[in-house]
C-alpha cells in the first residue's frame, strides 16, 4: 500500500492504474526486494515520513505512472533516434576540423626538433618582444625534450594551436554579432553559461555517439565547445565597452558601420579580445587533457596512463609538463596583451 | 563680427523642433502641443521627458551661433539634431534648401563627411591612432590615400599650434592640446559647418581663454558657420554673433549678445547677466549718442564703433569727463561720453525670485 494510492483513487484513475499494473514489467527495486524478504509490510506512515511525491513514489501508487528512469531512458532514446540524421549533417560539416588537426599533428611531429624549437622561439619573440621570456621558453622546451617528452608536448601544442585558432575565428564574429544585437546577446548568454559550467566529461558522451572515436574531430569539437566561451564573451564585452563618445565621433564624421567596426570598435576592444584569447588558450589546454579519454594525443595520454596504471612518476612528470606549457602560453599571450594595452592607454 | 551691411544667408534653419524621450513620444507630443503640458507636468503625467520644445533657430552662414543653457536644458540634444545623431520627434531642419530629416542614410553620411564637422566635449579622439591620423579622420573616412591626408592634417595641426606633435598619441598630450587636435580634426574635414558641443567645458579657465581666442582668430580667417554649445555665459558672450538661451528645452531668448544683455526678456536671463563683466561685452555702437559733435565739445580721441567698452575705459584711463568721437571706418557716426558709458554698466537688477537658486 503506497502513500499516494488514495490520491489516484480520489481522482478516479484506478482503472488507468490497474491497466498499468497488468502490463507491469518494470524491474524490481531494491526496496521491493527487501520488503519481500523481510516479509513485513511497511509500517503505518506517519506524517514525518511522508515521502515527496516524486515520479518513483507515484509509480508505486499507480503502476501506469512512469518511473523517473523513464526520463533518462527517454532522453537517451530520443538522442539515439535523431543521432543518425544529426551525424549525417554534422559529419561533413566538421570534417575540415579532422583535416586541420591531422595536418597540424603531422606538421608538428614531422618537423625536426632543430627547426621546430627555433621557430617556436621566434614566434614567442615576435609576439612578446621579451628576451627574458624567450630564454625561459627555450629552457622549458629543451628540458621537456631532454626527458623525452618533446613529441608529446608537440602533439599537445598542435592540438591547442588548431583549436584555439578556430575558437578565435568563430568566437570573435559571434562576439561581434552579440555586441550588435541585444536579442542575440540574451539568447547566447545562457548557452555560453551552459557550455562553461557543464562538467567537461558531459560533452564527451553525446559526441561519442555522434562521431567515431578514432576521428580527431571528436576531441576537437569537445575542446572548441569548451574553450570558445571566453573569447565570445570578452569580444562582446569589449565592443560594448568602447567609449560612447568615440563612437559618436565616428558617426559624426560619417563612418559606415563597417568602417566603425574595423577602424574603431575592434581596435579599441582589442585588449579585451586578447584577454579572451588568453583564456581560450588556457581552457583548451585544460580540455586537451580530459579529451585524451577520447583519443586526443599529447601529454594528456601520459596523465591518463599515470592514472590507469598508477604510474605515479609518469603522471607527475607529464602533469608538470602541462603546467610548463600552460605557463609558456600564458606568459606569451599576456605579454602580447600588455603591449596592446600600452599602445592605447589613456 | 556682424559688420556686413547685408544680412548673411541662413545656412541651417531649425523649425518647430520637438524631442521627447520615452516609450511613446508621439502621444506625449500631442499632450505637449494640444494641452500645453510643460516639462515637469509631462514627466509626472506620462513619464516622458521633454527634451526640446518648439525650437526655432536660424543659423547664419559665417557666424558663430551660440546656444547657452545650464545642464539639462537640452543644448547637447539640440546640436545632435543638426547632424542627426539624434532624430527629432517632430519638426524640420532645413539645410541648403532641404530637410535633413528626409535624407537617406547615404546622403546623411555624405553631409556628415563633407559639410559638417563636430568637436566634442570629451575630445573623443581615437586612442590607438596618432595625432595626425586623428586629425585626418574625416579625409580617411572619405577614402583619400594616406599620402594626401597626412600632409593636410599636419597643415591644420600647425594652424592650431601643434606642429611637431603629429606622431604622438593623444594620451601623451594635455587636455587643451587634445582639444586642439579635435579642432584640427574638424578643420581638416574642410566642412563649412562646425558643430562644437561644449568643446571647451572640460578645459581649465586659462586654456579655455586661449582656445576661445584661437577660435575667434580662425573664424576671422575661415568664416565657417559655427554652432557652439556652452553653459558658460562669459564664453557665450565672447564668441557669439547670435546668442540663443535655452532653459528646460525651450528657447527663452535669442538675439545679439548685447541686446540680451541690455534688454533681458526673462527673469532667468536677468539672473544670468547680472554678474557679467558688461564692459567686455557691450560695444560702443550700442551706447553712443548718434549726434554729431558740437563745437564746444572737448574730444579726447577717436574710437571705432565696434570697440568694446573695456578698451574705451582703459583708453580714457578711467577719466569720466572725457568724450570720444565714434567712427565707422572713416565715417563719423556719433559721440560717446564717458558718463553715458558708466551708466550703461549699471547692471540690471537680479530678479527677486532668484530663479538662479535652483
Amino acid at each position: 500500500m503506497a502513500t499516494y494510492e488514495p490520491v489516484f483513487s480520489a481522482l478516479g484513475l484506478e482503472s488507468w492504474c490497474a491497466s498499468g499494473a497488468e502490463a507491469a514489467t518494470g524491474p524490481t527495486s531494491l526496496a521491493d526486494l527487501i520488503a519481500r524478504n523481510t516479509g513485513t509490510d511497511a509500517p503505518a506512515p506517519s506524517i514525518w515520513e511522508l515521502p515527496f511525491p516524486s515520479m518513483d513514489e507515484l509509480h508505486e501508487a499507480c503502476a501506469s505512472f512512469p518511473q523517473s528512469r523513464a526520463l533518462t531512458k527517454g532522453l537517451e532514446n530520443a538522442f539515439l533516434d535523431v543521432k543518425d540524421g544529426l551525424s549525417l549533417v554534422l559529419d561533413p560539416l566538421t570534417q575540415p576540423l579532422s583535416w586541420f588537426l591531422e595536418g597540424a599533428l603531422w606538421l608538428f611531429q614531422s618537423t625536426p626538433w632543430w627547426i621546430m624549437i627555433p621557430v617556436l622561439l621566434a614566434i614567442v619573440m615576435l609576439v612578446s618582444r621579451s628576451k627574458q621570456l624567450v630564454v625561459f621558453v627555450a629552457v622549458c622546451l629543451l628540458a621537456l625534450a631532454f626527458i623525452d617528452y618533446y613529441s608529446y608536448a608537440a602533439q599537445t601544442l598542435a592540438v591547442i594551436f588548431v583549436c584555439a585558432m578556430l575558437c578565435v575565428m568563430l568566437g570573435v564574429p559571434i562576439g561581434i554579432a552579440m555586441s550588435r544585437s541585444d536579442t542575440l546577446q540574451r539568447a547566447m548568454i545562457p548557452v555560453l553559461d551552459m557550455l562553461q559550467t557543464l562538467p567537461a566529461f558531459v560533452y564527451l558522451i553525446p559526441l561519442i555517439f555522434l562521431f567515431s572515436v578514432t576521428e580527431p574531430k571528436l576531441y576537437g569539437i569537445a575542446i572548441i565547445l569548451y574553450a570558445i566561451v571566453p573569447v565570445v564573451r570578452l569580444t562582446d564585452l569589449g565592443i560594448r565597452l568602447v567609449d560612447k563618445d568615440v563612437i559618436e565621433a565616428a558617426d559624426a564624421f560619417g563612418m559606415t558601420d563597417r568602417q566603425k567596426l574595423l577602424k574603431v570598435q575592434i581596435p579599441l576592444a582589442l585588449p579585451n579580445i586578447m584577454a579572451g584569447v588568453n583564456q581560450t588558450i588556457m581552457m583548451s589546454l585544460s580540455m586537451v587533457v580530459i579529451a585524451s579519454l577520447v583519443s586526443a594525443p599529447g601529454l594528456g595520454v601520459l596523465v591518463l596512463r599515470g592514472i590507469r596504471n598508477l604510474e605515479l612518476g609518469v603522471g607527475l612528470v607529464s602533469g608538470l609538463g602541462i603546467v610548463i606549457l600552460a605557463v609558456i602560453l600564458d606568459r606569451t599571450t599576456k605579454l602580447a596583451l600588455a603591449r596592446i594595452n600600452a599602445g592605447q592607454s589613456q | 563680427m556682424s559688420t556686413q551691411a547685408m544680412e548673411p544667408e541662413t545656412k541651417i534653419e531649425i523649425r518647430n523642433l520637438y524631442k521627447i524621450f520615452g516609450p511613446d513620444p508621439q502621444r506625449a507630443l500631442r499632450a505637449v502641443r494640444d494641452d500645453g503640458l510643460g516639462k515637469p507636468e509631462l514627466l509626472e503625467q506620462t513619464g516622458h521627458v521633454l527634451g526640446l520644445e518648439d525650437i526655432n533657430v536660424d543659423v547664419k552662414a559665417g557666424e558663430i551661433t551660440v546656444i547657452m543653457g545650464l545642464s539639462g536644458s537640452g543644448k547637447s540634444t539640440l546640436i545632435r539634431h543638426v547632424n542627426r545623431l539624434i532624430d527629432p520627434t517632430a519638426g524640420e531642419i532645413i539645410f541648403e534648401g532641404r530637410d535633413i530629416l528626409d535624407c537617406s542614410a547615404e546622403e546623411l553620411r555624405k553631409i556628415r563627411r563633407e559639410q559638417m564637422s563636430m568637436v566634442f566635449q570629451k575630445f573623443a579622439l581615437l586612442p590607438h591612432k596618432t595625432v595626425a591620423e586623428n586629425a585626418a579622420l574625416a579625409l580617411e573616412v572619405r577614402g583619400f590615400p594616406r599620402s594626401e591626408y597626412i600632409p593636410e592634417a599636419e597643415k591644420w595641426l600647425e594652424r592650431v599650434g601643434l606642429q611637431g606633435y603629429g606622431e604622438s598619441y593623444p594620451h601623451q598630450l594635455s587636455g587643451g592640446m587634445q582639444q586642439r587636435v579635435g579642432i584640427a580634426r574638424a578643420l581638416t574635414s574642410n566642412a563649412d559647418i562646425m558643430l562644437m558641443d561644449e568643446a571647451y567645458s572640460a578645459l581649465d579657465p586659462l586654456i579655455r581663454t586661449d582656445m576661445q581666442d584661437l577660435l575667434l582668430e580662425l573664424q576671422q580667417e575661415l568664416q565657417k558657420t559655427i554652432l557652439f554649445i556652452t553653459h558658460d555665459l562669459d564664453e557665450a558672450l565672447k564668441l557669439a554673433d547670435h546668442l540663443v538661451i535655452l532653459k528646460d528645452g525651450r528657447i527663452v531668448q535669442q538675439d545679439e549678445p548685447q541686446t540680451i544683455l541690455l534688454e533681458p526678456s526673462d527673469p532667468y536671463i536677468v539672473d544670468f547677466v547680472s554678474d557679467i563683466n558688461r564692459a567686455r561685452v557691450l560695444r560702443v555702437r550700442t551706447v553712443m549718442d548718434k549726434t554729431p559733435p558740437t563745437d564746444g565739445m572737448n574730444i579726447a580721441g577717436e574710437i571705432d564703433q565696434e570697440d568694446n567698452l573695456e578698451s574705451v575705459i582703459s583708453m580714457a584711463e578711467g577719466d569720466t569727463r572725457k568724450t570720444y568721437l565714434v567712427k565707422d571706418g572713416e565715417k563719423r557716426v556719433g559721440i560717446l561720453r564717458m558718463e553715458t558709458l558708466i551708466k550703461s554698466l549699471v547692471p540690471t537688477e537680479a530678479s527677486d525670485e532668484g530663479s538662479r537658486v535652483r
